[in-house]
Parts: C-alpha cells; structure tokens; sequence
C-alpha cells in the first residue's frame, strides 16, 4: 500500500466523507464538517513522517472565515519601495530577525499590520522562559529552546528588557509519583541535556511559599527556568533595529504576491505595493495564508486560544514569588498541548496564572471569556488553593499558531526559492525566539550571497536602552534625574508611579508609536489597579502635546480613537 | 540629610484632606499638606453638579464651589502645601514618620509626629467585575467620563450603555446627555439602584433614561473601538441567565459599579484594614490600629456626601492635635442587617463626648430599629422607617457615661 | 394624590401631594413642601454646564443658572451655552451670561480660573 493509501484508509473509517489525497508532498484534506474539533482531530490524525506536512483545508460548516483585520489607512507610503529584505509580521521571531539583519549592510522592512509591535501572540503568553521538560527530544521545539535558554542573562542586558532567571517548580500532590516521577523526569532532563534538577521536600516548599496547597508532596525544581516580559523584549529587538537602520512599518497588512517561476516578485499591502529580494514569513496564525500567498504552503495553522488571568500584587506576599505547575494537575492535559499551565512571577512583581488550550477556527478571536479565566483558577487551585477570582486584576486571550506537526517549521521556501519560513511559532516560541531569528538571517543572508557579497554593518550597535524605571531608583537618584529633567518628578500615573518624563521617554524610542496602548505597555501607565482610570487623560494629553496631534487623532490602538468630539465650540 | 519637620502631615487635598488641614492648623500644628494635583479639591473639581454642603453649609453649591469654600478655609491659616507632590514611600523612624515625595522640584523628604490620610478612593474598573469580550477604547469608568467632559471639554462617547447605578453613573448619564451623547440606558446587576434616590429622579426620569435592574453587560464587541455590547438578565445571585442576551449598538460602555477606598500607603505603614469597608480600623478619635496614622473621608470609607467627608476630616485634624495618653480599645460589633459601622473601634480613654458614627444597611429595610448597646446596656434607639444601602446614616452620640464599658454593639432590628 | 421623591437635598424624601388641597407630606423640611408644590405646577431644575474658554491650562469653565429654570427650558439654555467662549479669567459668582434664554436667569462661573 502507497503511503497515502495508508493515511486513506485510516482517516477514511473516522471521517467518511473527507477527500484524502496528496498534493506537493503533502495529506490534503478537503471536505466538509459540522465540527471544529473533528477538523481539528482529523488533521492531527493525518500527521505522518512519510510526508512534508498536513494541509487541512476542510471547511467547517455555515463558517465563514472573518476577513484579516487591519487598519483602516490605504495610502502608497511604501508604494515602490526596493528592498533586500521583507519580514511580515512584527511578533517577536520578526523584530528580532529585523535586528539580526541589521547586523548586515541591507536594506530590511517589516510590515506589521497592527499599530504596535508584539499585539498578538508575542504579547499575549505567559513569558515564561521554559526549561523543556516537557519537549520532545527531537523536536525543533527542543534544540532551538536549549540553544536559546542559556542566552537571557546578556541578551536582556544588552536590550534592556526585564528578565529574571526564577527557576522552575514542577510540584507532586502523591508520594506514588515519587519515584516514577523521578525517573521520568531525570532521564527527560537527561535527555533534553537540561542541567541542575533537584528535590525539594514539601516542606522546603512550605518555607517559600506557606500558602500552598498543603496536599503537595515534593517537587523538582530546574534552575534554568525564567520569566521575560514578553511585549518588552519584542519592542526591545524592534527598538535596537530601528536605531540599526531597519524600518518597521507599522498599520501595514499584506495583502498578496506576486510569485513569478518559483520567486517573489512583488508584495502588496494596504500601502503600496514593494519590491523585496527575499520575504520572511513571521505572520504567526496568519503564516499558512502568507505561506499560500507565496505558493509555497506545506502546513496549515490550527489557531488555539489560551487566556492567562494577572493577579494583584499582594498575591505575591500572599504565596510568594515562585513559577510553578503541578504534574498530573486535574485530567490530563497531553491531549490539549499545553504544559497545564501554571504559575509564574512576572518580572513586574505579580502572579501570572494560565494558560488553558482551546481550538477555535478564528485566527484573532482574542476575546476573553469568562468560562476561560474560571478554567485557569479552578485549575491552578490545585496548586494554590485560596485562589480566587477576585485576586486577578486582569486577563486577556492569546492565539497560538499551533501547526498540526506541533513543532517549528524554520526553513526556505520548498517551491519559491526567495521565502524564508518562520511558522508553527508557539510555546515555547517566546523563549526560542532569539535563536529562530539568527537561523533565518543565516538562511536569508546564505539566499543573498548567492548574487551579491552580503557585508557587515559596521556602525551595527548591539545595545539599546528602554525607558528608565524611576520608581525603582534610591531617592538621590531621583533626585537627580528630576534636576535635570523636571518632568521626571511629575507623576502621571499612580497605581505605577509612572512620570511625565517617562511617558515622553517612550514616545522618543527609535521605533515610533503614539497610542495610548503602546505607551502603556513601554512604560506601564495604565497597568496598575485602576487600570488607567485616573491617567488615561493625562497619558492622552502628553501623547497629544508630544507628537503634535489633536486630542481626537490619538488612539487607544489600531483606529480606536478614545476621543469624539469636543463638548463645545464645534456647532 | 536635613528634613523639615511637622506636627502633622496630611496625605490629600480633597475636601476630607482640606477639612483636617484646616481643623489641625487653627488649632496651632504645623501642617503640611499633600497632594498630586497641581491645584487642590480632589474629585470635587469634575463635579460640577450641584447638590453638595446642603448640610455644612446649608446650599446647593457645586462641586468646584464647595471645594473654594473649603480651599478658603484652609488658607486663613498657615499651612506649607506641597502641590503636584507624589508621595513615594512613608517610614516610622523612631517616633517620628519620614515622607518621601516626588515633584517637579526634586525628590526629597519630610518629617512628621503624625499622619493623616485622606487618600479619597478610586473606581472600580471593568476588569474587576469581569466584563469580557475584546479590549477595544470606549470601555471608561464613569470618572474618568467625568474628567473628559468636565475638565477637558471632551467628550468619549456620542452613544453609551451605562453599567451600574451609582451616583457617579447616574450624574454623568444626566451629563452626557446634557451634552447631546445619547444613554440608550443604564444597567444595575442589583434589583435595586445603587445611588441616591433623588439621582434616579432628577438625572434619569427628568430625561427618560431608562433604567433596568438586574441586568448586567456580559460582552464587550469591537476590537479597536466598541460597537455594542451584550446584556444579560441576572438571577437574584447576580449570575446571568442564559438566553436572555441581547446586543445593544453603542460607542462605549461606562461603568460605575462602585468606589474602593484607596490604602496603598495605608498599607506600607501595615495599617490593619476593614473587610465591610475596605478602609482602616479606626477608633472614634480616627486614629487607625497603627498608632499617630489617622484617616479619614473616602479613604476610610466611602460616602455619598462630601459634606460627611469634610466632617471626618475635621475630626481627624482635631484629634491628631487632642493630646490623648492612652489607648484603651473596646470593640463596636454589627448584627448582620448592618453592612458596616464606622468606627469599629472605641477607645475610652479619648474623648467620649461628641462621638460620630457612619453605618449603612446591608440590605434595603422598612420599618426598622437600631439600638446600639454598652454591654447590656441600651446607648441609643432609634425607629427608621426606609433604610438603603446607598444612603449612609450618621450619628452623634454622647457616650462618656459608659467609659468603663467592654463593648458596644449596633444592632437593628428588622420589621419591628 | 401624587407621590414624588424630593431633589432639595440628598435625603431623597418620598413625598405625598394633595392636588386638591395641596396639602404636602412625607418632608422633613420645608424645602420638601416648596418643592412639591412647584412640581405639581411648573416643575423647575437647576442647571449646571461648563463653557468652553480661549485658556489652555482651563480649555472649559464650569457654570451654573443662579436660580432655577423651567424644565422644558433645559434644552434651549445648553443651546446658549454652545454659542460663546469665555475670553477673561473669571471668578466665582460672575456673570457669564445674563437673563440666558430669557429664563431670567443667570448664567454663573463656579470655579475661580
């Protein structure tokens, strides 16, 4: 039997009316179905290493898929532009090859479509540096992650982006897991070359944390564990390529190619059609539909949401500053690709707890729900137990751009010679990052070569720096800054004790933003308790007074303006 | 370092911080004066309704008017005000409290023998009660509306679903549509209004603003700017009802579903707080469980009358200047009608003479009494024919006969 | 008989009204009884605005009537409100506009700028 013969033949007595069959290398599926789930279930059952990928293209009844969102604005800013290189999408993996690019002499753009850099997936996980316990030996997942792991303590100095090496609990609530567990465990760390592992009794972990659930046994703890603040470190890769020479073009979604004999020729978007030599596909849950767009698509993106819920800080008095997941918490969570999610310190001092694992056919669903934020508590109850609703200050829904393969596809283009994929991108994308960014510029700069001789960029400047956290200085450091800068010492926002200054800090960074949205997340006005209660108008005005706009031009995000109109003097 | 020294420092310039200034300094402290704004009356100055001082002043003044009252109070005497002034941190240093601020001067400190907060409150915000759906502009508490229109002159919203019928939401629901937004209406999760009752008159029936209890908004739509939200019915333990969802076009959603006293510094001084009131445990005389840090106005607990502020700034300016020796707490306890008493403390060694309580119903009530009791003794009753929970009650009572006392519980009966 | 709950003050006092003989109950005050004889007849409101102003650091002014108009009157007086922009500093008290609407009324600044 022939190897789609096989998959025909398995897929067919589950799924009847599904048409099997095999297109570049690849399962194509196409069909109907009443369920997303069975959609989702036939394409993991379709996954073979006989062939490239799966291409799920069945529909799921009386669906329609919504169109991309984007910006209103249809100019030809960009229109004729001549590049080296054009990366699309501006999530973490993108910004971060945008610099490593800038490490050469090119010219590299990155189209964005939203008003910020890091608005879906990059700024919506839990930020945690994973360890890969949980990872597959042989999985992309793996050897990118433990390349990357040992890399935080420079990279974040160097970038100026909060991390923090935490470690990593994986706790029991059984002493029968006691030495399945450990053998499992050690000979994974074994394996995934993961150093450091250790028991901790559970009443060491009592003395860290008191308040945790009583029921836990004993844990492991790996020590090359951490936590990033996930958005910071995008608009940290986004910010040194600006200052590098790199362009981000922000509000500016792609919207087809133009493929000639196996190549790119032209890309057009909201603003104007350009010109590159080689494209980089990092458009996450859009990456199979950029991948189609370049005639080169050998997997299909099954978006799945996970909400993750920030408790107030007092949570960390209250169970101590610790990132742990419980093994075996509630049913198993294998089937739903996720670790179960957990516990985490954020490097802003808070709880994270998330996230959970559901499919959904819409690529941008980052609605929350309450049935989401309920699942996270109950679920992470287990671990701490006086866990309640009301501890959590905010939440919000990220879209994994999970492949049905479940690993990295990081790759040139199979049939368009000048495409560069950086697709699959999902836990634990985020840490891996830095390391997915240097092999796709070597694969760019390796196409490049082939014409031209690719030089360095000699005024390259590896280092950048963020906005300076006055809150965190001692009172003479203070002292000081305000004495050169008065606006250092007007406090604008009060739960973050965020001041003036800083706010007009972030609106100087090398990369350019002006919403109130992206000033919140470089500086944390608006993050604190009142939730920008008090300083949305004041953040507003300095927007408005800085950049020059009118008060009704500056958007929360996107093209949400939070201003309408005036109270008087516009009869 | 050198650090200017004061008898007292007071945490505020709203009216409760302005009141206790004002008290501390007439009666000879050397006051210093607080406060992050760059002009002082806190909240008052977006209130431009009217409706405050009908009791200290026996008016109808505006919120800006009752503020320069207050303000011209204060500047009879002297007082150093320190403006656009954000405290940082407050430490105990042997007896005295250490004041570190920000300001567009410098980073610096101050001294202190006494503490009096009067940090106001702040909004509850969309997140805390759970409204889900996308995060788009448009979803605003009601004052930071009232910043918008008031202060600015403009305006977030031109068609508004209003959640929660607290008085806040109800005056901006008047407010907006003074200014030609349109309040397709406002929603209250409870089964009864949350704000005062003549609010509902004169600031939604006056306009045929619809109000619908037991409904709440269960989803937000629109990803950069709202355009509709959904409203469910809820059962009578606020939970939605399934299949009672519709989706209601507008703008923005706001929200006014209620004010939390605001104790952050409170916190750092480890000022033991009120479950009921989410303020500080304090005695009669406003001093908090940590000794020589009193509070007062909305930061204890929150009222629904500046002119209550204003009077527990008062007591809180005189008693930080009353020499009192000792403390010797007693408990004031609640039967369950009674949401909350203020103070919860008594102490017997202060003075007894002119002691002031706040307390507001758990439920709404007719036809009921109160007796509040010394041990076994009977203090005070008093028959109360309607009780709500938005309406605060306040009394003055003199309790130097019962200065040997364990105790004093309120207790209200219900349909007697 | 008419029932109304009383706007003088915060009490929110719920008030009976004999149309007949006017007779008024349920007030704690005389306020109570004023203002349930002038709401079974010719209902009037306060009105507080603000005005837009020539001054950055003050874009708008709040104002009030300096007595009560008309209900029906609301509308036309917000409508005044719209057309002028205060171009002085003002103090509480002063007259922004005078006899606005022909309520005969005031139209006063309640903020000192």
């Amino acid at each position: 039997m022939s190897n789609i013969k096989k998959i025909q033949h398995k897929l067919k007595k589950i799924y009847p009316k599904i048409k099997v069959d095999e297109k570049d290398e690849c399962v194509h599926l196409t069909g109907e179905l009443d369920r997303w789930e069975d959609i989702v279930s036939l394409g993991q059952a379709a996954v073979s290493k006989d062939f490239v990928g799966v291409l799920n293209d069945v529909k799921l009844k009386n669906f329609v898929e919504p169109d991309i969102r984007q910006s209103a604005i249809n100019d030809k800013k960009y229109d004729g532009s001549n590049l080296d290189v054009l990366i699309i999408g501006g999530g973490v993996v993108g910004c971060a090859a945008l610099r490593e690019l800038t490490r050469y002499d090119l010219k590299v753009a990155l189209a964005e479509k939203e008003s910020d850099v890091a608005c879906a997936a990059s700024g919506r996980n839990d930020g945690a540096v994973h360890v890969g316990i949980d990872l597959h030996g042989k999985s992309k997942k793996l050897s990118y992650l433990m390349r990357a792991n040992p890399l935080y303590e420079n990279l974040s100095k160097e970038l100026d982006f909060k991390f923090e090496r935490t470690g990593q609990y994986i706790a029991f609530s059984s002493w029968k897991y006691l030495v399945v567990g450990y053998l499992l465990l050690k000979s994974r760390a074994k394996r995934n070359g993961i150093k450091g592992m250790k028991f901790i009794s559970g009443k060491k972990l009592k003395q860290h944390s008191p308040n945790i659930n009583p029921k836990t046994k004993f844990a492991f703890f790996y020590p090359s564990g951490g936590s990033v603040c996930p958005y910071g470190m995008t608009i940290a890769f986004a910010d040194n390529a600006v200052f590098n020479g790199g362009q981000v073009w922000l509000n500016t979604c792609v919207t087809g190619m133009t493929v000639e004999n196996g190549k790119i020729i032209s890309v057009q978007t909201n603003r104007g059609e350009v010109f590159p030599k080689v494209v980089i596909n990092a458009a996450g849950v859009y990456a199979d539909k950029i991948a189609e767009m370049a005639n080169d698509r050998f997997y299909t993106i099954h978006p799945r949401r996970g909400t993750n819920s920030i408790l107030d800080k007092s949570s960390v008095e209250h169970y101590g500053k610790l990132s742990i997941s419980m093994y075996g918490n509630h049913k198993s969570n294998a089937k739903l690709h996720t670790k179960g999610g957990g516990v985490v310190s954020t490097v802003d001092g808070n709880l994270l707890i998330g996230p959970d694992a559901v499919e959904t056919p819409l690529r941008e669903e980052m609605a929350t729900t309450a049935k989401s934020v309920n699942t996270v508590v109950d679920r992470q109850q287990d671990i701490l137990p006086k866990l309640s609703a009301r501890d959590i200050i905010t939440y919000f829904t990220g879209v994994r751009a999970s492949t049905y393969e479940e690993d990295f596809v990081i790759q040139m283009g199979r049939k368009t010679k000048n495409f560069v994929h950086a697709a699959g991108i999902q836990s634990p994308g985020l840490s891996a990052a830095p390391v997915i960014a240097q092999d796709v510029s070597d694969l760019t700069v390796k196409y490049l070569e082939q014409f031209s001789p690719v030089v360095k960029n000699s005024n390259f400047n590896p280092v950048r720096k963020g906005v300076t956290e006055l809150r965190n200085l001692t009172l003479a450091q203070r002292d000081e800054l305000i004495k050169k800068n008065p606006d250092y010492g007007e406090i604008v926002c009060r739960c973050e004790e965020i001041s003036k200054g800083e706010i007009i800090d972030a609106l100087n960074l090398p990369l350019k933003v002006d919403t109130v949205d992206a000033i919140k997340r470089r500086t944390r006005a608006g993050m604190g308790r009142c939730q920008g209660g008090f300083c949305q108008p004041r953040v507003l005005k300095i927007i408005a007074e800085t950049v020059n706009k009118d008060y009704s031009d500056i958007n929360k995000k996107g093209d949400g303006k939070i201003i309408l109109g005036k109270t008087k003097g516009e009869e | 370092m050198r650090r200017e020294h004061f008898d007292i420092a007071v945490i505020g310039g709203g009216p409760a911080g302005l009141a206790a200034a004002t008290v501390a300094s007439e009666k000879g402290a050397k006051v210093a004066l607080i406060e992050r704004e760059p002009s002082l009356g806190g909240i008052l100055k977006q209130c431009v309704h009217d409706g405050f001082g009908v009791i200290r002043y026996d008016q109808k003044l505006t919120g800006p008017e009752y503020a320069q009252k207050e303000i011209d109070k204060l500047n009879k005497n002297e007082t150093t005000k320190f403006l656009l002034t954000f405290v940082t941190k407050i430490t105990k240093r042997s007896s005295d409290f250490v004041i570190q601020f920000v300001n567009r001067s410098g980073a610096d400190e101050i001294e202190a023998k006494k503490i009096i907060l009067a940090t106001g409150c702040r909004e509850r915000t969309s997140k805390q009660i759970g409204v889900h759906g996308t995060n788009p502009a448009g979803v605003l508490t009601a004052g930071t509306a009232q910043n918008y229109v008031n202060l600015q002159g403009l305006m977030p919203t031109r068609k508004c679903v209003i959640l929660g019928s607290g008085d806040i939401g109800l005056i901006m629901a008047r407010r907006l549509t003074l200014e030609g937004a349109q309040v397709v209406g406002v929603y209250e999760a409870k089964s009864a209004p949350g704000g005062l009752t003549r609010n509902v008159v004169q600031c939604l029936k006056d306009f045929n603003i619809p109000l619908y209890l037991s409904h709440t908004v269960t989803k937000v739509f629109g990803v950069d700017r709202l355009n509709a939200v959904e409203i469910s019915k809820v059962d009578d333990k606020m939970n939605p009802i399934a299949g009672s969802e519709q989706i209601v076009e507008c703008d923005s959603l706001i929200l006014s579903v209620g004010l939390i006293p605001e104790n952050e510094i409170a916190k750092q001084l480890c000022v033991p707080l009120c479950p009921y009131t989410k303020g500080a445990v304090v005695d009669q005389t406003l001093m908090t469980l940590t000794d020589n840090v009193f509070s007062c106005g909305n930061a204890l607990h929150v009222s629904d009358l500046a002119d209550y502020v204003s009077e527990s700034g008062e007591i809180a300016g005189a008693m930080a200047c009353a020499k009192i020796k000792n403390r010797n707490l007693v408990n004031v306890t609640k039967n369950k009608n009674l949401l909350y008493v203020v103070p919860q403390k008594i102490n017997l060694d202060a003075p007894l003479d002119e002691t002031v309580f706040y307390f507001r119903v758990a439920e709404e009530y007719e036809n009921a009494k109160l007796t509040i009791y010394a041990d076994e003794k009977v203090v005070f009753s008093k028959k109360y024919v309607h009780l709500r929970p938005p309406e605060m009650e306040r009394l003055k009572l003199n309790l130097e006969a019962y200065s040997d006392c364990h105790g004093f519980s309120f207790v209200l009966e219900v349909g007697v | 008989m008419k029932e109304l709950i009383c706007i003088a003050c915060p009490n929110g006092c719920r008030l009976t009204v004999d149309e007949k003989t006017n007779a008024v109950s349920g007030n704690k005050c005389l306020r109570g009884e004023k203002f349930a004889l002038k709401e079974i007849t010719c209902p009037t409101r306060s009105l507080t605005s603000t005005i837009a102003t020539v001054f950055d650091d003050c874009p708008v002014i709040s104002v009030k009537t300096d007595g009560e108009i008309p209900k029906d009157k609301i509308f036309s007086v917000m409508k005044e409100l719209k057309k002028i922009k205060v171009e002085k500093r003002l103090k509480i008290g002063d007259i922004v506009i005078a006899n606005v609407a022909d309520a005969n009324v005031n139209i006063v600044a309640t903020k000192n700028m």
